[in-house]
């Protein structure tokens, strides 16, 4: 059944390449099909189990099944998928190489799921490769900036291959099997040398997917470049896979190591400035796309470092992040990509003012925008509140600071982001833009939706990660960290979710209708070329917008900070091996006569030295 | 369903307390200033006069559904913090104690960092509709700065969190009960630091700079009057009872009774009022920056007292 679901995907991707040849429409449909009907069978028919299918391959076993954290993981992808499809229909029309964005999106979806199901080392690096292609294409899609983005993205995910490839290498040569089980369980055999040798390997090939300082630089340029309906798998299921990968690694690996706290504390450090550093970066970008990038880096930051400290609460918050952050991430990007198809920019400095005229797409993404930035009652204060107590109770008090002061700060960008396309001046510029299609507005609204839900009622998600977790070697959570609604410590701190919400909507609807109800009727709305700036009245040719240098003041402050950048020691190093390759190229000139004299130095070498080397 | 009703009843009785004493402290701090500055100032109800004034206007123009939003959101903060905030010791014997056990053992500190913020973000979307440059030039500001006071507060509470194992308001006051000290004494450089953050905090001088009258027209609250401006000005003076009676329930031992703790919190009060009037306005940045230096320094201070 795996092996079929896996198949149609691979048909249906190129089907849908050679439909869309022959018919745009029918290539839409093809593409729906072949992503929501494997995406269904999945659902339905694999349960989670040992071995589901297997298969062999020049001698080599390849093991299916799927496990309860990869369960957890491949919800996320295939609930992104079934929305983004729905999505890309309305976002790619009428765009250039759309048959080519169908074929590359199916594959990424097999891809990933591929990952999940996947038993032994192997069929991971065969379907690592696919997603890593699939997503290179995606990147250099629209063709502009090949040569510099595509490039970077390239040359990152090389090198995780590669360090993956040897860590693979090295696995199979010492326990003399691909199976992940046998890596996990066999563990201890292994050398000092190599129990060291391989987590780190594999961490870098994980680390340049979840984007961790320092791999992350490939991200930014790659997330905005490519096109947003992707953009949102790109950055919340693509990514995650990184993260499923460093899950294994550190729970599964390091854990045996007397030396693993060392690398997990190693880690969570860099998820902690991933968060910080990112989150800053963000606040200073003036285009939507860049800033949701820089953003997405921040808080898989987060995750990191929640994996990584791997207490039981630490991993729950991880794990439920890594859902939600897929659920506002992909929302955020939709409507992101909205504002693109509708208004032909992401430019805060270009468009604003959309608030009255796209108030679906503005209301998903202030719902987001709420999670994000982690304020109850929405599902990003459960990740936040559980990963922080963490923290604290596992004497990390100064990640916790560092993370407190990234989440604080991500309020800047969140309201850039808000304010830039949504509020401020509404120019006459803009006046023809209407909202978004259906089908571009409801994937969008069902994600931010689905966030609300889980603020409130975390348990939903909270069992399928408690069966991830006892997969891991954990205890049951149920009852010790939370019971329905309500969120516990260990030191018995807890957070009752259903009276927060109750209070909250009971006090917002209160003043809500004592100022709206009574008030709006007998008011008049007013442009906002209507309004009084420091006593004086604007004139209507008076231009108010406020979006250049938007964080002027802020960006000030973090001045010494944002002079450091680690590309610009990429590019040092990248200049040196330039020149080192120059040199090279001086002496293999691919000159014949050049080589002729090179043979004759070494001949004449030898007769004169010939006495002293041979006796 | 009779235990709802008393609950709602006493969160009533709670806002009300709030409102009034928020009221009474906004008119007395007019006054002292007016005092400094050698006026003669406003008489202590003024505030109450205000907003009487206010609540009875008509709103003659708006600019969108967030226009009225902005506001509800900024209200919602105000009074659900306040739900969570003890204002007095929980089982204490005054007779009136039990009205004010809202909902305490619902959430704790991260939970109220976090539902504090909720209002900011709220009042700038309702600003930010209206258009009006000066509004977001205000809340830019006030993010930036609120980025600034953030890690010397954090590092504060966390400090306290280590000493106690706890991040219930309600077992830090039943800490300070118990042993008998003060947790400003108990870790003084917490306080310091904590401090700090309360005069961010209130945004007087130096950090006044997100109102800024003189030049930005009150800042994000610009092209709002009437009802709206009502609200706001209810909200803030409920937001800075939360925050007086949160520090007091951290640092300074909680209230058993009405009286202990008006004295409490206008003594504390008085700290970022006093030292504002007769100090100068930062600029946004340097106000940024000052929060990165000695405070956060004595916010590393504390954690290492509380570690050692």
């Amino acid at each position: 059944m795996l092996t079929l679901i896996l198949v149609i995907f691979l048909g249906g991707a190129i089907l849908t390449w050679l439909g869309r040849k022959i018919n745009p429409l029918l290539g839409d449909l093809l593409f729906l099909v072949s992503v929501i009907l494997p995406a269904t069978m999945f659902v339905m028919n694999i349960k989670v189990g040992d071995t589901i299918a297997q298969h062999t391959l020049l001698g080599i076993d390849l093991v299916w099944g799927l496990s309860p954290l990869a369960h957890l993981f491949s919800l996320v992808v295939v609930g992104l998928g079934v929305m983004l499809s729905i999505y890309s229909i309305s976002y790619m029309r009428g765009k250039e190489k759309v048959g080519m964005y169908y074929f590359s999106f199916i594959l990424s979806i097999m891809a990933m799921l591929g990952i999940l199901v996947s038993r032994d080392w192997i069929s991971f690096f065969i379907f690592w490769e696919i997603m890593t292609w699939s997503s290179y294409l995606m990147v250099i899609l629209n063709g502009k900036k090949v040569q510099s983005i595509g490039i970077k993205y390239f040359v990152f995910s090389a090198l995780g291959a590669y360090s993956m490839l040897m860590a693979l290498v090295i696995i199979n040569s010492q326990l003399g099997s691909f199976m992940l089980s046998d890596t996990f369980n066999n563990f201890q055999h292994l050398s000092p040398a190599n129990q060291i040798l391989i987590p780190v390997l594999l961490l870098v090939a994980f680390g340049v997917k979840s984007a961790v300082m320092p791999l992350h630089i490939w991200a930014p340029d790659a997330y905005s470049n490519s096109p947003m309906g992707y953009t949102a798998v790109f950055s919340g299921a693509l990514s995650k896979m990184g993260v499923y990968g460093l899950v294994l690694v550190i729970i599964s690996m390091t854990t045996q190591l007397p030396a693993g706290s060392l690398i997990r504390i190693i880690v969570a450090w860099l998820g902690g400035f991933t968060a910080a550093a990112a989150t800053l970066w963000a606040i200073t970008q003036d285009d939507g796309k860049k800033l949701l990038a820089w953003s997405s880096i921040g808080q898989l930051g987060y995750i990191v470092t929640g994996v990584a400290i791997g207490t039981p609460l630490a991993m729950l918050a991880a794990m439920f992040l890594v859902v939600v952050h897929a659920l506002f991430k992909g929302s955020l990007f939709m409507a992101v990509g909205a504002i693109e198809k509708q208004t032909g920019t992401t430019d805060f400095k270009e468009v604003n003012g959309l608030i009255r005229k796209m108030p679906v797409t503005f209301i998903s993404s202030l719902l987001s925008i709420i999670a994000l930035a982690g304020i109850p009652p929405l599902a990003g204060f459960v990740s936040k509140w559980m990963l922080y107590e963490a923290l604290i109770q596992n004497h990390n008090y100064l990640l916790v600071v560092l993370l407190f002061f990234a989440s604080t700060a991500a309020f800047l960008y969140a309201y850039k982001f808000l304010h830039g396309y949504f509020l401020g001046q509404e120019e006459p510029e803009w006046a023809h833009v209407k909202e978004a299609p259906m089908s571009m507005t409801i994937p969008m609204l069902l994600l931010a939706l689905t966030t609300f839900v889980l603020g409130t009622w975390p348990q939903l998600l909270f069992n399928s990660i408690d069966s991830a977790m006892q997969y891991l070697g954990y205890d049951a959570t149920n009852g010790k960290l939370w019971t329905d609604s309500v969120l516990f410590s260990q030191w018995g701190d807890k957070v009752a979710l259903q009276p927060v919400l109750y209070a909250i909507i009971a006090v917002f609807l209160f003043f809500a209708i004592f100022l709206y109800f009574k008030g709006r009727k007998a008011t008049r709305y007013v442009t906002t070329k209507d309004i009084s700036t420091s006593g004086e009245i604007p004139k209507e040719w008076e231009n108010l917008t406020f979006k250049v240098n938007f964080m002027q003041p802020f960006e000030r402050a973090i001045e010494p900070f944002l002079k450091r950048q680690i590309e610009k020691y990429y590019l040092g190093f990248g200049k040196g091996m330039e020149a080192l390759f120059d040199f090279t190229r001086r002496i293999y000139t691919g000159n014949g006569q050049t080589y002729a004299i090179y043979a004759i130095v070494f001949l004449a070498l030898l007769l004169i030295f010939r006495v002293s080397l041979f006796g | 369903m009779e235990h709802i009703l008393i609950k709602i009843l006493g969160a009533i009785a709670t806002f009300i307390l709030a409102f009034i004493v928020g009221m009474t402290y906004g008119g007395v701090v007019r006054k002292i200033t007016a005092r400094v500055h050698n006026r003669l100032g406003p008489p202590f109800y003024q505030n109450f006069i205000d907003a009487l004034k206010l609540f009875s206007k008509k709103t003659a123009i708006h600019h969108g559904v967030m226009h009225f939003l902005g506001p509800a959101f900024l209200m919602v903060s105000s009074v659900v913090s306040l739900m969570f905030v003890p204002v007095l010791i929980p089982g204490g014997d005054s007779w009136y104690n039990s009205w004010f056990s809202n909902m305490i053992y619902d959430g704790d500190l991260i939970f109220l960092i976090y539902i504090m913020v909720f209002g900011s973000l709220g009042m700038a979307l309702g600003a930010g509709q209206t258009g009006n440059p000066n509004s977001s030039i205000g809340i830019t500001r006030g993010l930036s700065q609120m980025v600034g006071y953030e890690i010397p507060w954090v590092l504060a509470l966390v400090s306290l969190m280590l000493m106690y194992k706890t991040t219930s308001i309600v077992d830090f006051i039943n800490v300070q009960q118990e042993t008998g000290t003060w947790l400003m004494f108990a870790n003084p450089f917490a306080f310091i630091a904590g401090l700090f953050a309360l005069m961010g905090m209130f945004h007087y001088s130096p950090f006044d700079i997100i109102g800024a009258p003189a030049e930005l027209a009150s800042g994000p609250v610009s092209e709002n009057g009437g009802k709206f401006l009502f609200t706001m000005m209810s909200s803030g003076s409920v937001f800075s009872f939360v925050k007086l009676t949160l520090f007091v329930d951290i640092f300074m031992g909680g209230a058993s009774n009405l009286v202990v703790l008006v004295i409490k919190t206008f003594t504390l009060y008085m700290i970022p009022v006093l030292y504002g009037i007769v100090s100068h306005r930062y600029r946004t940045e340097q106000a940024v920056t000052f929060f990165w230096k000695w405070p956060l320094f004595f916010g590393l201070l504390a954690v290492l007292y509380a570690v050692l």
